[in-house]
Parts: structure tokens; C-alpha cells; sequence
């Protein structure tokens, strides 16, 4: 008997801080370090977000924990300039998050439309 | 005092194990940020330096708070502990020989002294998914550890040691 996955119910899911995904999906590219992140967020959100290094870290030590993402070390880099990068894990969780998303515009969208009419 | 050093000061006040993971990175992304800003004015290079160290203050509390409150087991996973380091300047052999010293120090035979080191190991894990209300766990430890006791039992005998 073939093993068929269960999908899992993105209505059921934690919705995710605006810092966590703006890291996520920089990560989501390629791997980046510390003021990279900053930097590419900034760009990501038009300048809308610019998060703090304590922000940025606080945040870095919770998906560590989470295992959502995971450090190594460029070879081209120093010691304190260690780069993250996303874990199979980290990527289906940012999935399912914009997943959610998506299902929380169509929702939006078509409330909207039925307003207008 | 310059702007870099308050903001090391202030790293000090954080956990012990995100200061030593974190510290580092943290220090010079606040530089090349200082550098970025400084050459925009001083009106911004300000600005960023007290909204900065502002973050820093308020990040603090959350980080104590987050130490205290998550397992060490997860929080072991992505920040070092700090007592299990090998210290600056201890050789590697050294250190892992030094750890291997409890069997050496013991009169017991190496297989018995590892059988009752795993009772004692499979006992704190007992414990610990009590107090986590993981009672699944904490029923197959305890089975573990009852064929781990024999199985010490077995050894004894082995040995003649029963007394």
C-alpha cells in the first residue's frame, strides 16, 4: 500500500510575525548573514521594515530552536560572519505560510466583490 | 565612550549562551550599519545609534525571558552550553580523556559502570517527561530502565560483585 501524505490544514497553523517571514523569505534565495538579512529585508519590504540587530538576532535564535533554519560557515568569511540558510523544514513552513496567506486574500477578495455588488 | 562599545556593554546583560553565540555577528552588523549611517549625516547616524541600542534594551528582558522559560533541550539545540565547552587552551585529548574518567576512577568493570550510567541517564529522562506531562515517554523510560537494572544484575553476577 503506497503511503499517501496528509496534507496539513493551513487554517490550522500559527500565523507567522512580519519579521519571521521577511527572514524566511530572504533566506528563502540564498543563504545571507547578519546585516545581509537587514539589508535585504529593507529592499524586500520597500523600506517599510527595517529591523534591528536585536530584532533580527532574537528572531535568528528562535528559528535556530525551531530548526527552521541552520548556520554554517562561508569559507570565504571570517568567524563572526557565519551565514544561515533555510532547512527543508524552515522552506514547508514558509510555504504553509504563504499558503495561508493566499487563502486569507482570496477570502478578503471575494468579500470585497460581493460588497461592491 | 563610543557608540560600538556601549552597545558590547549591553550584550554583556544578555544570556550567557546567546552573548557567546551571537555577540560577534551582532557587534559587526552595528558597525557596518554605524558606517552606512555615518556617511549619510549626523542627524542619521544618531538616530540609527539610539534606535539601536534602544532595540537592544528592550530585546533583553525577552531574551532572559526566553532562557528561562524554553527546555534546555531546545534551547540546547541551537545555542552552546557553555559548561560542556572545551576551555580555551585545554588540548582536545585532554579534555575528552578527563571526560572518560568517572569509569577509570571506579573500581567497577567498564561494561557495569556504562549499564549503570544508562539506568541513571533513562531515570533523569524518567523525570523530565513527568515534569514536561509526557507520560507516553516517561512509561517507556521506566520499562528501559527496569530491563536496564537486570541487565546491571546480569553484569554483577558476572563479575561477582553481588555483594
Amino acid at each position: 500500500m503506497r503511503h499517501v501524505e496528509k496534507q496539513p490544514d493551513v487554517t490550522k497553523t500559527k500565523p507567522l510575525t512580519e519579521p519571521v517571514v521577511f527572514i524566511l523569505l530572504s533566506l528563502a534565495d540564498e543563504p545571507r548573514h547578519g546585516y545581509a538579512l537587514m539589508k535585504d529585508i529593507e529592499a524586500l519590504s520597500g523600506g517599510r521594515v527595517r529591523l534591528r540587530t536585536g530584532t533580527l538576532y532574537g528572531a535568528l535564535r528562535r528559528l535556530l530552536e525551531e530548526a527552521w533554519i541552520e548556520r554554517f560557515q562561508q569559507s570565504d568569511t571570517s568567524r563572526e560572519k557565519q551565514a544561515y540558510r533555510l532547512t527543508s523544514f524552515g522552506r514547508k513552513q514558509l510555504q504553509l505560510e504563504l499558503d495561508r496567506m493566499k487563502q486569507l486574500t482570496r477570502a478578503a477578495s471575494s468579500r470585497l466583490k460581493t460588497r461592491e455588488v | 565612550m563610543s557608540a560600538q562599545r556601549v552597545f558590547a556593554v549591553l550584550l554583556y546583560l544578555y544570556p550567557n549562551d546567546y552573548s557567546a553565540l551571537f555577540a560577534g555577528e551582532m557587534i559587526i552588523a552595528f558597525q557596518q550599519g554605524c558606517n552606512e549611517h555615518r556617511i549619510q549625516g549626523r542627524a542619521p547616524f544618531v538616530r540609527f545609534v539610539i534606535a539601536e541600542l534602544a532595540g537592544l534594551i528592550i530585546r533583553m528582558p525577552a531574551e532572559w525571558i526566553a532562557k528561562l522559560t524554553t527546555d534546555t533541550s531546545t534551547r540546547g539545540r541551537a545555542l552552546p552550553d557553555l559548561r560542556k565547552m572545551r576551555p580555551a587552551g585545554v588540548p582536545y585529548e585532554l579534555w575528552f580523556a578527563a571526560a572518560g574518567m568517572n569509569y577509570r576512577q571506579t573500581s567497577l568493570p567498564l561494561e557495569v559502570a556504562q549499564a549503570q550510567e544508562r539506568v541513571t541517564f533513562l531515570m533523569n529522562a524518567m523525570v523530565h517527561a513527568i515534569n514536561n506531562h509526557d507520560f507516553q515517554a516517561a512509561r517507556s523510560y521506566s520499562y528501559e530502565e527496569y530491563r536496564q537494572r537486570d541487565k546491571v544484575e546480569l553484569l554483577k553476577k558476572k563479575y561477582g560483585l553481588e555483594q
